[in-house]
Order: C-alpha cells, then structure tokens, then sequence
C-alpha cells in the first residue's frame, strides 16, 4: 500500500436520491500520472472533493500514501495540492499574498516561502502581476494562479480538476508541458477531465467514469486497443459475394462492394490486405482507415459522448 | 499538535482583511458615535436631566462603546465565512491541514481585534470629547474584550448558517441591533415600566452595556459581578458552539 500514492476504496456518496458514487475504486501508484475521465456530472469532482476533505463519504476508505484522509487528515492533506475547477475570487488582496496566506496555512512560514512563490510566479509568468487582486487577472492568467497556489507547499501529489476547462489553445499546450515537467520531477498527478486529448497525451494511466461507476481502467493504449473499433475499409471496384484471404479471414465483413476490416493496427494492416486483395484479382477502389480513440470507447462504454 | 503557522497565518488575513477596507470597518462606527455626541451633547442634552447622577451624553457613551464592539466583532467574522462561501475560497481552508478548532480560532481572534478597535477608538473620543472618566481601565478593557470574542463567536455561529446576505442582514436587524438598543444604551431600565425592566433582564446585551458602564462611570442598573459572569458565560457558549460547528463541518461541506 505505501508504493500507492492515492487510494481509493469502495467510495460512496448520495445526496437524497441521488447516488453519485457507487463504489468507486481507483489505486494510483506513486509517481503516476491518473485521468478520471468522464462527462459532466459523471462523479469526477465529488471523488475528488471526499479525497480533499470537502465532502463527507458515506462509506468507503481514501488513503494517501497509505494513511487515512479522515483520520489522519493533517498529513494526507500537507501532501495534496489542489487546483479546483472553480476560480476564486478574492477582493482584498495582491495574489503574491494571497500565495504566502496559502503557503501559511500548510504550514510554511513567510521566510521559507518567499523563494518558492518567487519562482512559481515566475515560472507560470505572474511575476509582474504578483500585485494585482485577482480580479484583474485574465482567465487564463486565473488558471495558472489556481496552479500556483495548488504547488506552494511543493506538495507530492497533485490534484487538478478540469484544469484547461475554458482555457485558449496555447495556454492549454503550455499548461500541458509544465504538468509533464512537474510529473517527470517526480509529482504524482491526478487530473480529471473531459477531453480526451489531454488524457490521452498526459496520463499513464485512466479510469473512466459515470454515473458514479468505474467503467474500466487502463492505460489509454491499452482501453483502445481492447474496447475500440480500429480497421480498414476498402472500397472495391465491383459486388463480389465470396472470397477467401486466409490470413485475415477472421476479421473483415463485407457488404456489396465495402470490406471492412477490424484490426489493431490499422496502418500496418493496410499492406497486407492490399497483397491479398491483388493475389485474388480483387480491383481496389480505395482505402480508408479508422482508428479508434478514447472516445471511441467512451462512446462504446456508456452510449454517450464526453462533452454531453 | 497545533499549526501555530497555519492559526498565525489566517489570523492575519482576517485582520488585514479588515483594515484594508478601514472606510467601511473603523470609521464608520466612530463617525456615528461622534454625531450621537454632538448630537445628544449639544442639542438633547439641556432637555433631558442627568441619570444616575451624570450628564445623559456620558451616560449613553459606555453603551455606544458596546454597541459598536460587538456589531463589528459580529460583523467581521459573519461576513468573512459568508464572503469565503459565496467567493469558493473556502475550499482553500477546507483542504489545508487546519483544525477546526484553528479556524475557528483564528476567524474569532479576527473579529475580537476589530471589535476592540472600534470599542476603544470609541472609548477615545469619548475621553477627547466629554471627558468620559474611566473609574477602572482594566475592567472597561476587559469588558470591552469578552463581549468582543463573545460576540466575534457569534458572528462565526451566523457566518456558517448563514446561505446569502440577505440572511445574514436579517439576523442583524432582526435580533443584535433592537437587542442592543433594548439593552439600554440610551437609557436605564429603571425608566422603564416593570413588565419592561423584567423583560430586559432575558436580554444579554444589557447586561453588558451595565458592565462596562459600571466600568467607566462606576453607575449600573444591576451588579457589576452579574454582569462579568455573564460575559463569561456568553463567551464561553458562543465560542463553544462556532468551534463545535466548525469541526463538524456540517454547514460547510456537503
């Protein structure tokens, strides 16, 4: 259990009626880079929320390098740091202060912390705004802070839900390498999301959530290869009703004139199919390939689509 | 183990937090106690004879220093949660490795500092202005102290109920400012008819405003020593009740 940065074990939670976890279980080893991935209101804050302290479980364990988040919630908490969905707002003070209250809180007194928020406002380019009030800041500008805050007890985890909701592009890319940064220094991160893209680039590791339920986990290689629906069409150039290709045999099915291939890899399959067709005098008309994403499984898992 | 960093830290923020805003936390409750002054000085003053054997302006003063320690100290912490809730900055102390006793602590600490700011720039334009003699300065500082962390608990009880600013109004006009006014600031319950003065003694407030007028003036409606247990006791029950709500979080999380 100690070489587990974050536990999670049989969570529930229900509000009334409602149950928004039922049962979950996640395990993210130290050093790891986990997505929980799934659509709005699928349960990703609400895990996060109970393993923080913001919200009481109903039943179920969260550890963080093996101990209790309840019990013993000083430590488990001085170990997470947390970039919320939700920006702040703040009208009293600059955000280099509100960087010391927060270091404060964890701990840390204003001689340690001066160093580091000098070097977060500036690694995450907020330096010259360090005496601006919050509400001054852009959205993006807001983003990074909420990142700033989440890194200045340099906690080992980190935790960031939606971290690129709303946000430009360029921010996005440049949030992404500073999270790979932070994860190749040594940080177990774990992100939650509903972009596919950022899970797919950025974690080793995933779990698909909704409705309260771990669907399936996996590296996103590996929940594409077994759950998605990858092949090769070929478009031929006239109706055939039957034909033999021994070594693909298994896995095409053809209608009129359209064989579709299912394979893994459908880029090194092309190949041989064309080999095979062309032994068997079949005219091609063309090739087209799919490749299945997260997505993909996503949609297969639940019948539903991320952003819905 | 305490987070004596943690509890230093969020004190200082709430105290910051409320001399940054100095126009809207200190002035105001000196400038309407100067305008009583002048006005009760130097207009009311000549129609309304001396009780209890001093002049209505200094008889009023201990009251008026009552009045503004315990609305700011109430206000500062009731204002501070509610703020911290309905800007989603709470989460930030939620998620800390702070107790909620330090929490509690520090958002009480926070409110008495401001309670007692106002209570003694009060207390000094009294002095400056009419001469307010003060019989015994340690127990008026006293005074003005419990009822601060009384009241500052308070506050922190009604921040953490408290869903929206129109609920947090309502319990300040509806229950601290007629209790205060009731409480006998502007006159001595003696004046009054007795099902009224029988009434005033359910009201806590009076008795604080008959402390620390005995305090300050060495005059009270009832016995100084009444008046400190109770002082005591609000404390010591305001206190226990925002810090036992605190740690059990059950306003504040879901």
């Amino acid at each position: 259990m100690e070489d587990l940065a974050i536990q999670i074990k049989d969570l529930k939670k229900s509000y009334k009626e409602l149950h928004a976890l039922k049962g979950v279980n996640i395990n993210i080893p130290k050093g790891g880079f986990f997505g929980l991935l799934g659509p709005n209101g699928a349960g990703k804050t609400t895990t996060i929320n109970i393993l923080t302290g913001l919200v009481f479980k109903n039943s179920g364990n969260c550890f963080v390098f093996g101990k209790d988040t309840v019990d013993d919630y000083r430590y488990t908490r001085s170990k997470i740091g947390i970039a919320a969905q939700e920006l702040s707002v703040d009208w009293f003070f600059s955000i280099e202060k509100l960087l010391f209250f927060q270091a404060g809180y964890y701990g840390i007194n204003r001689t340690d912390a001066k160093y580091r928020i000098e070097q977060l406002l500036k690694k995450l380019g907020l330096d010259k705004k360090k005496e601006s009030r919050l509400r001054q800041l852009s959205g993006g500008m807001k983003r990074r802070f909420q990142i700033a805050k989440a890194l200045v007890h340099d906690p080992d985890i980190l935790i960031l839900d939606e971290p690129t909701a709303g946000v430009d592009v360029e921010l996005r890319h440049e949030l992404w390498d500073y999270l790979k940064e932070l994860h190749s220094n040594g940080k177990t991160i774990l992100l939650t999301t509903h972009y596919i893209e950022e899970a797919e680039l950025l974690c080793d590791n995933v779990s698909i959530i909704d409705e309260g339920e771990i669907l399936k986990e996996g590296s996103p290689k590996k929940l594409t290869e077994d759950l998605g629906k990858s092949g090769v069409t070929v478009q031929l150039a006239k109706e055939i009703d039957e034909l033999k290709i021994p070594i693909l045999e298994k896995n095409y099915s053809i209608e009129n004139s359209r064989m579709h291939f299912s394979v893994k890899n459908p880029e090194q399959a092309i190949p041989k199919i064309i080999q095979e067709l062309t032994s068997k005098n079949i005219t091609i008309h063309s090739i087209k390939t799919e490749t299945s994403s997260l997505e993909d499984v996503f949609l297969e898992l639940t019948g539903k689509s991320l952003n819905e | 183990m305490i987070n004596w960093v943690g509890l230093y830290t969020l004190t200082s923020r709430e105290v910051g937090r409320f001399f940054s805003v100095y126009r809207q936390t200190v002035i105001p409750g000196l400038i309407s106690s100067v305008l009583y002054i002048l006005i009760f000085g130097f207009t009311l003053e000549q129609r309304i004879s001396e009780i209890q054997g001093v002049s209505y302006t200094m008889f009023i003063l201990p009251g008026l220093i009552m009045m503004n320690t315990l609305t700011n100290a109430s206000s500062n912490t009731s204002s501070s949660m509610l703020q911290m809730k309905l800007l989603q900055q709470l989460p930030d102390l939620l998620t800390a490795p702070l107790s909620g006793l330090e929490i509690s602590l520090a958002y009480i600490i926070g409110g008495t500092i401001r309670g007692m700011v106002n209570g003694i720039l009060v207390l000094l334009v009294g002095i400056v202005l009419i001469d307010l003699p003060v019989y015994n300065p340690a127990g008026t500082l006293l005074f003005i102290f419990l009822v601060s962390w009384a009241f500052s608990s308070m506050g922190l009880v009604m921040g953490q109920i408290a869903e929206s600013w129109d609920q947090l109004a309502m319990i300040q006009n509806f229950f601290l400012t007629p209790l205060s006014f009731l409480g006998g600031v502007f006159y001595s319950i003696k004046m009054l008819p007795d099902w009224a003065q029988n009434l005033s003694y359910f009201n806590p407030i009076y008795y604080m405003i008959n402390g620390i007028r005995f305090m300050i003036l060495e005059k009270s409606d009832s016995p100084v020593s009444v008046s400190l247990w109770m002082a005591i006791l609000l404390t010591f029950l305001f206190t226990s009740l925002a810090i036992i709500m605190m740690q059990s979080g059950k306003r504040l999380k879901q």
